[in-house]
């Protein structure tokens, strides 16, 4: 509970138009992209860096828990407020500082939505690399905390590849800058540590990131399968022969289908598995890479390989990729992402465990995923009004996780350990590296305040939870 | 001094954890290659290496990732690579004597880190051995993970303060086909500048741009300022990169002579010091025009190297960007002062060195001596 004192001074922050507390609208910042949910005490939308600095004073004085939360498009429940309190919602600090073409730069306020950097940039032939698919809502604040990918990260990496410097706020107030505008800057690279801290180390208040200019050459490809097998081969292939494409995406059959009947994308309803494939740079680069993609493809068995011919096809192909999720929210109500990476030999394998996994338990798992880095994406449907399938659907998750750790690879790839996958921590590292881990999370949160009960398996985190999480199943 | 070589991580971590416990100061080492960087170690009372520690562990030229001890020596890692046309373009410094644990713990870098970046963005996993005696990993051997902290940053470029680095997993990145150099000479820094921007605001994706001041290109063999660009591709890539930048193609035996130009000015100087000043990309030319001595500079990273002959020299070169005093003369004094203008972030950095060794042990005047 927070103290009536504690909340009218909150709430004096931020104006009263800076918060909400009624339930009807807690209700909201519940959940995120995940299947657990819990409830935040009063949400508050400061607006400065001050701001943020006089809220986490206070409630380090009372001792109440705080979650920061960008836009609640995460997959791992990193921004659910587990033990209650305080969720700090940064979507009021969504302007875009600087952006600074001749230094390559841009600095952005943490509730800057991904895809606003490269819109604010691309007619002056810039871009900013990483792009969840979700890029359309997730903020770079979310995107900093979970270290997030997107299709094009096989080329150009992932966000800590791309992040300079930040403004960070701790648990007790203190305000510091790591990195900036250039690189090299003397002492450890504070950065580089709190870039997938998951939220659970400080509050970013402040972002810069590199800008890079726009290739002169995008091409796109559509390779069709008739295995998944053959499908998957081709990724290896492709890595082994040293082919360096920006993109290749994986959607399988039963993902194909749902995206196609949402989008008509132009993807064949029949097809086991297709790969999308994009390459860019100099044209002459570009042209003899799509030969050597189109040549591994075909040593494949590939069936039918398509080369989009204009902008708009291009556009098409990803926007079947890129709204893959919705489309599956049209065939079921509930579905569970998974977020497991392989080694790329390891591909064909680990999607024939996940068909036997798909058996075992009677789900329907269908995979929508980053190929090129192994980086595994398993959706498994479920209905939660139906008794244990959520149950169901996590053992089931869990088990193809636990594959990809023994096949030598992580149990989350760019979403995540958050409060979803805390127990698998245990299967991935050693006890000795968890310690590690831990003494980081004292070090810059010694009351255990900011985000409690993530990432750390129960009993080796710095605090049990108080409460125990709502999950999709229990009553909404 | 007593000289430890541990066999194996374990024995590392066992070592580091009785030195620990006996309160004894420890020097961390490679090969040494690099004994005047970021502060000479001030006195110690055992030395442990990892020179032993030089297995590559496990290659798989498929996944096209690798993990090797620390110790393994930096030449033959390159070279193994080389053979399987795959590389790790770090092109660090003192190439022939360094270790690959020591290559990380210095982050030392190179000329095409402008297309491949640095040790933060090709090391994929590590595990380090702490003063505990503990072994803790980071990451691990697939190209894309955020299980766990990213601990592995931390110690790139911590320079053997906080834990000794057992092994480093990379991702490799397969040679190009081809590969040209390209050398344009001016008269002024702005105008060389103003080639660089042209460059690096049209679609062409050099892997070096390297820009030499009149005093650094006449070592090198030339003599005015001088920008130097890497490029590569298939042979059509390489014909446009002639065709846009025009000019005629040079040996690439030049960016050995440019990787090893730091050690070469060390060796040849022993009281001369080398500043690293961190700028802006706009910032270069100004820096570069008013660095002292021979400068060097990723110009497309914003980093210049300025060889100063004196500690006097030096401190007028810390005046610029965000400076630290990367390589020291071999009489350094305590009183040196290497790393000015901290930033906000220190004391949490000192923090960190706290945690991992909180008596003080480990390379004690490392880190420029301020840690
Ligand atoms: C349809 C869909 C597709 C997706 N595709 C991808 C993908 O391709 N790649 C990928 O990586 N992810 C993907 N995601 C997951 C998600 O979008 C990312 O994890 C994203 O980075 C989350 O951003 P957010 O703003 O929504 O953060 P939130 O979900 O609000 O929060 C995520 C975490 O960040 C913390 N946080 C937020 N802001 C701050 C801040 N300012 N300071 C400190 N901590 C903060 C929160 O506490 C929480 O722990 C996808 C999600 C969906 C729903």
């Amino acid at each position: 509970m927070i103290a009536p004192e504690a909340k009218r001074r909150l709430t004096e922050v931020v104006g009263a138009r800076g918060y909400l507390d009624r339930p009807e609208d807690l209700k909201l910042y519940e959940y995120d992209g995940s299947v657990d949910k819990a409830k935040p005490e009063l949400v508050l939308f400061p607006r400065s860096t001050e701001d943020v600095v006089a809220i986490v004073k206070i409630t380090h004085e009372f001792r109440i828990p705080i979650v920061g939360r960008g836009a609640g498009t995460g997959l791992s429940g990193g921004a659910i407020p587990r033990s209650g309190g305080v969720t700090i919602g940064f979507a009021r600090m969504n302007r875009i500082l600087e952006i600074d073409l001749k230094n390559e730069r841009a600095v952005l306020q943490p509730g800057v939505v991904n895809l606003d950097i490269t819109l604010a940039v691309q007619a002056q032939k810039y871009f900013y690399a990483p792009d969840p698919s979700s890029q359309r809502a997730c903020t770079i604040g979310g995107n900093v905390a979970e270290n997030a990918g997107g299709p094009h990260t096989l080329a150009y990496g992932v966000t800590t590849n791309h992040v300079l410097g930040l403004e960070v706020v701790l648990p007790d107030g203190t305000v510091f800058e790591t990195g900036g505008k250039e690189t090299d800057v003397p002492g450890y690279d504070l950065t580089g540590l709190l870039v997938g801290s998951e939220g659970t180390m400080g509050l970013v208040t402040k972002v810069i990131v590199r800008l890079m200019r726009a290739p002169e050459l995008v091409k796109t490809a559509l390779a069709i399968y008739d295995t998944v097998d053959d499908c998957a081969d081709t990724v290896a292939l492709i890595t082994a022969r040293g082919i360096t494409p920006v993109a290749v995406e994986m959607l399988d059959g039963v993902m194909l289908r749902m995206v196609e009947e949402a989008t008509h994308a132009g993807y064949p309803m029949d097809a086991s598995a297709v790969l999308l494939i994009e390459l860019e740079g100099l044209k002459e680069g570009v042209d003899e890479q799509l030969e050597l993609i189109r040549q591994a493809c075909m040593d494949c068995r590939c069936r039918e390989f398509r080369v989009a011919r204009s902008a708009e096809e291009r556009d098409l192909l990803w926007k079947g990729r890129k709204n893959a999720f919705g489309a599956v929210g049209r065939v079921s109500p509930f579905y569970y992402v998974q977020d497991g990476v392989v080694p790329r030999t390891q591909i064909a394998p680990t999607l024939r465990r996940i068909q036997q996994v798909s058996e075992k338990y009677g789900l329907i798992i269908s995979n929508i995923f980053h190929a090129g880095d192994g980086n595994m994406h398993p959706i498994i449907l479920f209905d939660a009004r139906k008794e244990n399938e959520l149950q169901r659907a996590q053992l089931a998750g869990e088990e193809i996780l636990q594959f990809c750790v023994d096949s030598g690879g992580s149990i989350t790839g760019e979403h995540g350990v958050g409060m979803e996958k805390m127990e698998l921590m245990g299967h991935q590292f050693p006890e000795d590296t968890l310690n590690a881990i831990k003494a980081f999370k004292n070090l810059f949160d010694p009351d255990c305040r900011l985000n409690p009960g993530k990432v750390l398996p129960t009993g080796k985190g710095c605090l049990e939870v108080r409460q125990l999480p709502l999950t999709a199943a229990t009553a909404i | 001094m007593e000289q430890i070589r541990p066999r194996s991580p374990e024995e590392l971590a066992a070592r580091l954890g009785e030195a620990s416990a006996a309160g004894q100061r420890i020097r961390l080492e490679g090969n040494g290659s690099k004994a005047r960087a970021g502060g000479a170690i001030s006195e110690a009372d055992v030395r442990i290496s990892t020179a032993c520690l030089d297995q590559v562990l496990i290659f798989e030229p498929k996944d096209l990732t690798m993990s090797v001890g620390a110790g393994l020596p930096f030449a033959r890692f390159t070279e193994l690579l080389d053979q399987h046309g795959m590389m790790v373009p770090l092109d660090p410094p003192f190439a022939a004597q360094a270790t690959v644990g020591g290559v990380v713990a210095a982050n030392t870098s190179g000329p095409r880190r402008r297309l491949y970046g640095t040790a933060r963005d090709l090391v994929i996993g590590m595990k380090f051995a702490t003063l505990e005696g503990k072994i803790v990993q980071s990451g691990g051997m697939v190209v894309k993970n955020v299980a766990g902290l990213d601990m592995a940053k931390l110690l790139i470029g911590s320079l053997g303060t906080l834990a000794a680095i057992a092994t480093v997993n990379f991702k490799l990145i397969p040679k190009p086909q081809g590969s040209r150099t390209f050398v344009f000479e001016y008269n002024t820094a702005s105008e060389a500048v103003a080639m660089r921007d042209r460059i690096l605001q049209s679609a062409l994706q050099p892997s070096a741009v390297d820009l030499c001041n009149p005093a650094a290109a006449t070592v090198l063999g030339l003599a005015k300022w001088t920008l130097a660009i890497g490029v590569s591709g298939n042979a059509a890539v390489l014909d446009r990169y002639q065709r846009e930048l025009g000019g005629e193609a040079i040996e690439g035996g030049f960016w050995r002579a440019v990787e090893e130009f730091g050690p070469g000015f060390l060796n040849a100087n022993p009281e001369g010091c080398i500043v690293r000043c961190a700028v802006t990309l706009d910032q270069v030319g100004a820096a570069m025009e008013k660095l002292p001595g021979a400068v060097v500079a990723r110009s497309a990273n914003g980093v210049c190297y300025s060889h100063c002959q004196s500690t006097d020299q030096a401190a007028a070169a810390m005046t610029m960007g965000r400076p630290v005093m990367e390589y020291g003369p071999s009489s350094r004094t305590a009183a040196l002062k290497m790393w000015p203008n901290k930033d906000s972030g220190f004391p949490i950095m000192q923090k960190v060195k706290r945690m991992f060794d909180p008596k003080h042990l480990l390379n004690r005047g490392r880190l420029y001596g301020d840690i």
